[in-house]
């Protein structure tokens, strides 16, 4: 384990452990030092206990013995009973792991430290570094093992889209689909990042053939049927549009977006009853969904149910309305004079 | 069987293939607009800025042309020769000041048959008192419409919400902006766009509210936003203004376009208060619930069903926004059925709703430029500066796509702000003059004059404020009733001729004409020949004002 990454460690750990140690203060004490050859000659000394074991073994991870320690590190996380001791050797085990390439050790701890410490910025850091560098390996391995492999040409694609190069995104999901034209999701991917690339005629009628073979390899594709149905609309196809939503309905009972989609097509199509109903269904899926809440006024509102319309507004008002003490609060206040002192 | 005749000849004519053509330089417009840094931009004043006007200033029966500068130069007044030529004659009338210009709107607020200018700015806002024509005088101070701190005021509207026969005025305020306070393109999550450091704002930046000043009717104003409701709709970048009176009560009601905010509506209640209600009735929000970046707006009756409908622009990655007016003041999103869907790499600013090609059927004109310069670093399909839309009303309830061959000057790609609507050659043909940012202005004409018949109404009212602002003209020929208001602001920032222009089709007159003032006065012309200029005066006793 190199030095540098020790001290970190060390200052890392440093204040949680202070007022830790009662029974090896010794050790403990020049382990603070930054003194651990000290340190763990002092604490091989002094009486077993968990404070003992968990110093000496941070101790020993901080003079380079990872390789000999990890598990012990790991263990001691399992085992202890005190949550400083706990979390001190939880993340010295992810650390040593991560160091050691030990992915899979790594990633258990780090995610139970997680569970146990959720708002501690170093245990989600540390989860953070032994996720991304297990990540880095895996892709690693994948590019050097399988790199004639369509999921080479997915993955590459699927980092590109998250970069917002959706060009590049395009042209590799174009390949991974020529070396496996039978894998599913990749024309779905590519019919969006398509769409996500430019919202130019040509590009929706793209997008569109994409979602088209997706659903040829799925046909209980939902949310293809849904794509399809969008750009059918923008194409002013309503008809179209209308039946594929309804195909996507038939085949995803649950499908908010599509149910929602499908209650706007029977309020064009005069039928407020029956997007009245959907639409409740929709907000009944999701409560929190100011957009159903929304559809849901507007439908009530011209079924002329106003008293409905009027409670789904105030639920929206209220699921619009800004956390107390949001920070569009504070920001109100700049710039104004005390009260009194000017015309508001 | 003549208005059946005539409905056939609407129907049966033969497609007019619209071309567009910039005669900008050709008219006199040589002057470009500084607005903001036009490689990057490191401040928001720099991305919102300025609009244009189309006023007769000196009753000569052409339009004249104002327009709003950014800082680094004055607005100019160019005065229209009658010829097609316009004349830059700032300095004699008076208007030379420099600024953060940004929005104008025109009225003839003493009612003295002059139409009177008043100018927006991130600063203080400017009322210019037409003096008989000749030249303007800066009455701000005098008007108590000096602002006690600095404000980012942009879009205006003259307005008698109480028809009281004088002009009020509402002016919309974006947000609280200082060049000491304000962040640096990349210093917190709210300045990057796209993941490139970019000028700072809305969001982050701190709300500012609305005015609304009452006329005293002795040329003066009193701040009543507080007492008349405004103020309470604290929570908006609120940018274009468009007055009307949407649920056809006899009040003009408000909207204001608002950016990343719900957009608002301000019903009149007639009591001298409003109601912010864009929610419930359909306008705060697109279709799917959402706040847009909302900037200029329109209004107009594209399907000639005798409701004013809102166009709203947006920001790219959003749909514009069509509201369908069902009557009453309640709207529908009709963006998707209408085929306004697919545009959704533009920034939307100046826009109109405009019979260009006489068929009696408003289409609709939305002009664009991004706010963020750096964007064009991205090589992707949004760019900095882009072209305009131009949507042909089939009279089918679609507004129809023809931008890539309705002719060169659609196609021209600027960093477009606010578009004026306007006949300014008295031919009975629309033409729109645009202001680019850092650019000289655009100037939107038809190559070749369209085959319909027209008219345009210039209305005077006598108990109704003389600009007769707020007046609803609806015009029977030709087998269809068209509604139009007569406005002040609108767009992007901008006044458009406050004349009213109708397109005819093949009817070679108005059958009737239907005329209701402010203040709820009606009057009907009828039989009026097509292809004229016709002035219609208010018929009632003069106000012992006059």
């Amino acid at each position: 384990m190199p030095a540098l990454t020790l001290r970190c460690f060390a200052v890392l750990l440093g204040c949680a452990a202070m007022g830790a140690a009662q029974d090896p203060a010794h050790g403990i004490a020049l382990f603070h030092k930054g003194e651990y050859a000290q340190a763990k000659a002092a604490l091989e000394k002094a009486p077993a206990g968990e404070h003992q074991r968990v110093f000496l073994a941070l101790s020993r991870a901080a003079l380079g013995e990872c390789k000999t320690v990890a598990d012990d590190l790991g263990a001691l996380f399992q085992k202890t009973s005190d949550a400083d001791l706990r979390r001190l050797s939880g993340i010295a085990a992810v650390q040593c792991y991560v160091n050691l390439s030990r992915f899979d050790d790594a990633l258990p701890v780090a995610l139970r430290l997680k569970q146990l410490y959720p708002a501690d910025a170093d245990v989600l850091y540390q989860s953070a570094r032994a996720l991304m560098r297990s990540w880095n390996d895996v892709v690693f391995q994948m590019f050097q093992k399988t790199p004639a492999s369509f999921r080479v040409n997915q993955l590459s694609a699927e980092i590109f889209e998250i970069q917002g190069r959706y060009g590049e995104a395009i042209q590799e999901y174009g390949k991974a689909i020529e070396k496996n034209p039978r894998a599913l999701n990749l024309h779905f991917r590519l019919g969006r990042a398509v769409l996500m690339n430019s919202h130019a005629p040509e590009a929706l009628e793209a997008a569109r053939k994409e979602f088209e073979a997706e659903l040829a390899l799925n046909p209980g594709d939902a949310v293809a049927e849904y794509q399809v149905a969008l750009i059918l609309q923008a194409q002013q196809k309503g008809p179209e549009a209308t039946a594929r939503l309804e195909r996507a309905v038939a085949l995803n009972p649950e499908f908010p977006e599509a149910l929602q989609g499908l209650a706007k097509a029977r309020m064009e199509a005069k039928r407020p009853e029956e997007a009245i109903r959907l639409l409740e269904q929709v907000v009944r899926l999701q409560p929190s969904s100011e957009s159903a809440h929304y559809a849901l006024m507007v439908a009530y509102r011209n079924a002329g149910r106003r008293e409905d319309a009027a409670r789904q507004k105030a639920t929206l008002d209220k699921l619009r309305k800004p956390p107390e003490g949001e920070f569009t609060e504070f920001l109100k206040r700049i710039g104004e004079k005390p009260p009194g002192s000017e015309n508001k | 069987m003549r208005t059946l005749l005539a409905l056939a000849g609407l129907l049966a004519s033969e497609p007019y293939g619209i071309q567009f053509i910039n005669v900008a330089r050709d008219a006199g417009f040589v002057h470009a607009f500084p607005n903001g840094g036009h490689a990057g931009k490191k401040y928001i004043i720099e991305t919102t800025g300025s609009g244009v006007a189309w006023i007769d200033y000196d009753n000569d029966g052409f339009l004249d042309a104002f327009i709003v500068s950014g800082d680094g130069a004055s607005n100019r007044l160019y005065r229209n020769d009658g010829k097609g030529r316009f004349r830059d004659v700032t300095r004699e009338a008076g208007l030379e000041r420099s600024g953060w210009g940004k929005g104008v709107c025109a009225g003839d607020y003493d009612n003295d048959g002059f139409t009177d200018l008043f100018v927006t700015y991130w600063g203080q806002n400017a009322l210019y008192r037409n003096i008989e024509g000749k030249r303007f005088e800066d009455v701000t101070a005098k008007a108590g419409l000096t602002q006690d701190r600095v404000r980012y005021n942009t879009g205006c509207a003259f307005l008698d919400y109480d028809n009281d026969g004088h002009l009020d005025l509402f002016v919309s305020n974006y947000l609280k902006f200082d060049f000491n306070t304000t962040p640096k393109p990349g210093e917190n999550p709210y300045c990057y766009y796209m993941k490139i450091p970019v000028n700072c704002g809305p969001r982050g930046l701190p709300f500012d509210r609305n005015i609304l000043y009452r006329s005293n009717g002795d040329g003066t104003f009193t701040d009543v936003s507080e007492a008349a409701g405004v103020t309470r709709a604290e929570d908006s970048y609120s940018l274009g203004v468009l007055t009307g009176d949407f649920n056809g009560d006899g009040l003009i009601d408000i909207f204001v376009a608002s950016d990343q905010t719900p957009s608002l509506l301000f019903v009149n209640k007639g009591d001298g208060t409003f109601e912010e209600d864009a929610l419930l009735r359909g306008v705060a929000f697109d279709q799917d619930g959402k706040a847009t970046s909302g900037m200029g707006v329109a209004a107009g009756d594209y399907d000639n069903d005798g409701h004013i409908d809102i166009f709203r622009a947006n920001f790219s990655d959003e749909r514009q926004t069509l509201y369908r007016n069902r009557g009453e003041g309640e709207f529908d999103d009709a963006t998707v059925a209408a085929g306004l869907s697919h545009n959704m790499s533009y920034v939307g600013w100046g826009c109109g709703f405009a019979d260009f090609d006489n068929d009696g059927w408003e289409d609709l004109l939305l002009v664009n430029g991004h706010v963020f310069p750096e964007i064009d670093s991205l090589n992707i399909h949004i760019r900095y500066q882009q072209r305009a839309i131009f949507y042909h009303n089939g009279g089918n309830g679609k507004l129809e796509d023809i931008s890539e061959s309705a002719g060169p000057a659609i196609l021209e790609k600027h960093a477009a702000r606010g578009a004026a609507f306007g006949d300014y050659d008295n031919d009975g043909v629309l033409e729109a003059l645009v202001n680019n940012q850092n650019e000289t202005p655009s100037l939107f004409k038809l190559a070749r004059k369209p085959p319909g018949n027209w008219l345009l109404l210039k209305l005077e009212g006598v108990k109704a404020n003389r600009s007769a602002i707020g007046a609803i003209v609806r015009l029977t020929g030709g087998g269809l009733t068209q509604t139009r208001v007569v406005r002040s602001g609108g767009s992007y920032l901008s006044q458009s001729d406050l004349r009213l222009h109708f397109g005819l089709g093949a009817a070679d007159r108005a059958d009737r004409i239907e005329i209701v003032w402010p203040g709820g006065n009606r009057q009907v012309e009828e039989n009026i020949a097509a292809n004229r200029i016709v002035t219609i005066r208010e018929r009632t006793p003069p106000s012992p004002r006059r």
